[in-house]
């Protein structure tokens, strides 16, 4: 324990975690470099950073997920030694991932207590007694006997926290958890947290939002490729301050948008319906209209009909009922293939399943789609030399970062994988492009050029639909935002007509007459 | 390399739910990137492995190891002859090892090789009835193997076109047909196609026109292994170099992206299991024409079921598959040889081949971990 690095002066809390010099790696990344972390007892601590700057791994370190290559763990000064998830909650660690997993047909009690060995019996009646008493505490109102794949996303999210609770864990990670939720839902889960933090739990909330960062840490960790650059308190830093750390350079936050000059009616969809594959987020007669040269943005929370738009726009569901037109001519129907042709481009929200095959090589991602037509195939026999050059071209224009173009697309960050999407989806100058989620995940350098090229197609007259979570995306890109709830459009604005606290309102099915509004407040937006 | 199979966990989504642990600190962790050398390695292995416990099967069954190995490998590779006859036996193995390579790389379980064998077998045997006097001899042979082609892709869609419309399993569906085409030939030799002058369930012997040349006097080879050594070859440049390939890789690799770049998947299994069954009813030809010039039942056992085997340890390569094919025809030749010199039933063979696959296979998953030594920082 010699020379454990102390960052800090002190102040609040003692320091309740530490880690000293941990550096893990993964083939051909350094993921954590000599990483050194102090936690301190009742704090909210933030790990900031890009994609791939190593804060997942880090949590996953703590989290007893990975093993440190090298370096150590300090719980309480004594050395922690973990080998699984089990060690961490046995040591009063507890996680909230991304994508929480949940056995959806069973009741909130019972996926609280689901893993509970410690003993032979189980006393539903006690258990149900001490959860509700923590809901009351937390004044969170939810049943401990409703089913949880009826919870709203935000919900479920409530029940990963409680399960920390419930088994009196002490410190909390959370991986991301506002990505999935409205402004409202942010605001009560950061209500949760704080009232964790001044019952002396310790959270550590892993973010690339520097909003967040601001409204809630007491100190932060800004990693950087693997290093920590700095530990801080928030409140002696700056946005720019904490962006200049997580970037290495000066960051702007809003691309340059002049604004589109909106022209004819290019896409019209007119009162669709189309029941989703599970059972939640269908159209419900949804109408819109994008004009050429536009971008409209589509805010709105996960769930509510984006996905079957997104498959009823591209072709690969057919609507139930009602009409799809590009540029005056139906498309409702047709063939993914057929709506491509006519110049429809896509960039799918789930990118890995949706928008690439990882096991392929980056070449033939590139080409995905038209691998049929030439030039990149002749008599149905894939020609080399096509192939090579729009890689090279691709992968130079788009700044994809990979070894070659023959290297298999699973070994690519989150960032040039999108970028490989985009290189395919815009290199036939599409008239319209259907884009979900194109920035999720990304950091902020390649967020940046993915919200440019968006801009750039606008402004040489292609049609832009933008499904957005990400609200200041929405904000600085769109001539025009709509507002998805429940399989219809709630409302449209423009941008410079509404702000943040309308849309979430929308986003929760709130319209914005004051009677309304008063029995968001009491219900509950979510 | 696309070839791989899909080998590991997107990246981001790193190793979490794929760890396994170990006592002591040990560990195994999923590798991002498999490399082909460090798979081909293992598989290799898994083979070598696997002979030595066919040796220890040898010693159980109180028989002399060396003795054993040495009649083992006289009777695939002892002689000029032998080693003919291993290729003959390899002939139809490698046709249903390519058709199940092709399916499986769509990710479409067709487990009906073996009905579509003797469909292929059954309609070359049908050309030759219907067009007896079909001259010259070569284009006679052109119809007989379209023929082959055609009844196996025919047989196969039964259950393509079932999974395409009503989204059946096609593995049942094509288990269930293997079992259904014995009916259907077990009747044609009973009935209409049974030859008047014998006793037993069989058609007429074929004329002397269509028989496959043998590549040499007095052995059994004949241009039925030539044949699946081009299928093999055109095997491979569809999968690797066209459109069609490409598609079928991808559509294996990840339907839902397929099927979101365009791809219709209907049509792609119809097809893929048509040039699947095609395959596999080419071999029954090769069979036919080369070998027994009559159709019998039961002259094709368990061909199809070993195809699939041999396409999973080839790795579903149709490169591989010719090399396993000729392995496995060189097992079934020199088991013969042992139970002649030592009294170790053939059967064993079966056992060597169900061993085989279960290490290669192991092995083959084995090759994307990695094993992880406590770090030395924690002493």
């Amino acid at each position: 324990m010699n020379g454990r690095p102390m960052t800090e002066q002190s102040a609040a809390g003692s320091v309740i975690l530490e880690v000293d010099r941990v550096s893990k790696r993964f083939p051909g990344v350094l993921a954590n470099d000599a990483v050194s972390v102090a936690v301190r007892r009742g704090e909210i601590h933030c790990l900031l950073g890009e994609n791939g700057a190593g804060k997942t791994t880090l949590a996953d370190i703590l989290y007893g997920v990975h093993h440190p290559d090298e370096g150590s763990l300090y719980l309480k000064g004594a050395p922690l030694e973990m080998s699984s998830p089990k060690d961490a909650i046995g040591a009063g660690i507890g996680m909230v991932h991304q994508h929480f997993e949940f056995v959806p047909p069973m009741s909130v009690i019972e996926n609280v207590i689901i893993g509970t060995h410690a003993k032979q019996w189980l006393d539903m009646g006690e258990a149900r007694r001490r959860l509700q008493e923590l809901f009351d505490d937390y004044d969170v109102r939810i049943d401990p006997d409703a089913e949880v794949g009826r919870l709203s996303v935000g919900e479920q999210q409530w029940i990963e926290i409680f399960k920390t609770l419930y088994f009196g864990l002490e410190i909390l990670i959370l991986d991301e958890p506002t990505a999935v939720l409205t402004p409202q839902g942010v605001d009560q889960l950061f209500r949760i947290l704080r009232q964790m933090r001044s019952e002396g739990l310790t959270v550590i909330l892993i973010t690339h939002k520097l909003n967040e960062v601001m409204e809630i840490s007491d100190r932060v960790t800004v990693l950087r490729r693997g290093k920590v650059v700095r530990t801080v308190n928030t409140a002696a830093v700056t946005r720019q301050d904490l962006a200049r750390m997580m970037v290495g350079r000066d960051v702007v936050f809003t691309v340059e948008n002049e604004g589109g000059a909106p022209g004819n009616p290019l896409l019209e969809v007119d009162d669709v319906y189309l029941e989703s594959e599970s059972g939640r987020g269908s159209l419900e007669g949804l109408s819109l209209t994008v004009r050429e040269g536009e971008i409209l943005g589509i805010a709105g929370v996960s769930g509510n009909g984006q996905n079957a738009l997104f498959d009823a726009l591209v072709g690969i569901r057919a609507p139930e009922s009602g009409e799809i037109r590009l540029g005056g001519g139906s498309i409702a129907g047709l063939s993914a293939r057929k709506i491509a042709a006519l110049g429809v481009a896509s960039v799918p929200g789930d990118r890995i399943r949706q928008g690439l095959v990882m096991d392929f090589r980056v070449k033939e991602n590139l080409i995905l789609g038209r691998h049929r037509s030439r030039p990149y195939a002749s008599w149905g026999v894939l020609r080399r030399k096509p192939v090579d050059d729009f890689a090279r071209q691709s992968i130079d224009e788009f700044e994809i970062m990979t070894p070659s173009a023959s290297h298999v697309t699973r070994t690519l960050s989150g960032g040039n994988l999108q970028k490989v999407i985009m290189a395919r989806e815009l290199s036939r100058t599409p008239k319209l492009l259907v884009v979900h989620q194109p920035t999720r995940g990304l950091d902020i350098g390649a967020a940046e050029y993915v919200r440019r090229r968006l801009i750039q197609e606008r402004d040489i007259g292609a049609g832009v639909l933008l499904m957005s979570e990400d609200l200041d995306e929405i904000f600085n890109l769109s001539d025009r935002i709509a507002v998805i709830y429940e399989g219809r459009i709630m409302a449209e604005a423009r941008p410079g007509d509404t702000d943040l606290q309308e849309i979430g309102l929308w986003m929760a099915g709130i319209t914005s007459d004051p009677a309304a509004a008063g029995a968001a407040a009491a219900g509950g937006a979510e | 390399m696309s070839d791989q199979p899909r080998t590991s966990a997107p990246p981001e989504q790193p190793a979490s739910r794929s760890l396994l642990m170990q006592p002591g600190g040990w560990r195994l962790e999923r590798r991002l990137y498999t490399s082909p050398f460090r798979e081909f390695t293992a598989v290799v292995s898994a083979i070598a492995v696997s002979v030595l416990a066919g040796g220890l099967l040898v010693a159980l069954a109180g028989a002399g190891v060396v003795e054993a190995f040495r009649s083992m490998y006289d009777g695939a590779f002892g002689t000029w002859n032998s080693t003919l006859e291993t290729l003959v036996q390899a002939t139809p193995l490698i046709m249903t090892g390519l058709a199940a390579a092709v399916a499986f790389r769509a990710a479409i379980w067709n487990i009906g090789g073996e009905g579509q064998l003797y469909a292929g077998m059954a309609g070359a045997w049908w050309v030759s009835d219907l067009m007896p006097g079909l001259r010259p001899a070569p284009l006679l042979f052109v119809f007989m193997f379209l023929g082959a082609a055609l009844a196996g892709a025919l047989w196969a869609s039964i259950a393509s076109v079932l999974k395409a419309v009503y989204k059946t399993n096609e593995i049942l569906t094509t288990v269930m047909l293997n079992f259904v085409m014995t009916s259907v030939l077990s009747w044609l030799l009973a009935g209409p196609w049974r030859s008047p002058h014998t006793f037993y369930y069989q058609t007429e012997r074929m004329a002397d026109v269509t028989f496959l040349p043998r590549f040499f006097q007095g052995s059994r080879l004949h241009w039925g292994f030539a044949v699946a050594v081009l299928t093999a070859a055109v095997v491979y440049f569809v999968l690797r170099k066209t459109s069609l390939g490409y598609e079928i890789r991808g559509m294996g690799a990840n339907p839902v992206a397929s099927r979101y770049k365009g791809a219709n998947v209907g049509m792609m299994i119809i097809t893929v299991m048509a040039i699947s069954g095609a395959v596999a009813g080419l071999g029954g030809a090769g069979e036919l024409l080369g070998l027994h010039h009559r159709l019998q039942m039961d002259i094709a056992v368990d061909v199809g079921f070993t195809g699939i085997i041999i396409a999973l340890v080839a790795r579903l390569h149709p490169l591989g598959v010719v090399v396993t094919a000729v392995a496995f025809g060189a097992l079934v030749n020199g088991s013969t040889a042992v139970q002649v010199t030592t009294g170790i039933p053939a059967a064993l063979v079966e056992v060597i081949e169900g061993i085989t696959l279960i290490l290669v296979l192991l092995a083959a998953v084995a090759a994307r971990y990695r094993i992880v030594r406590p770090s030395s920082a924690h002493g």
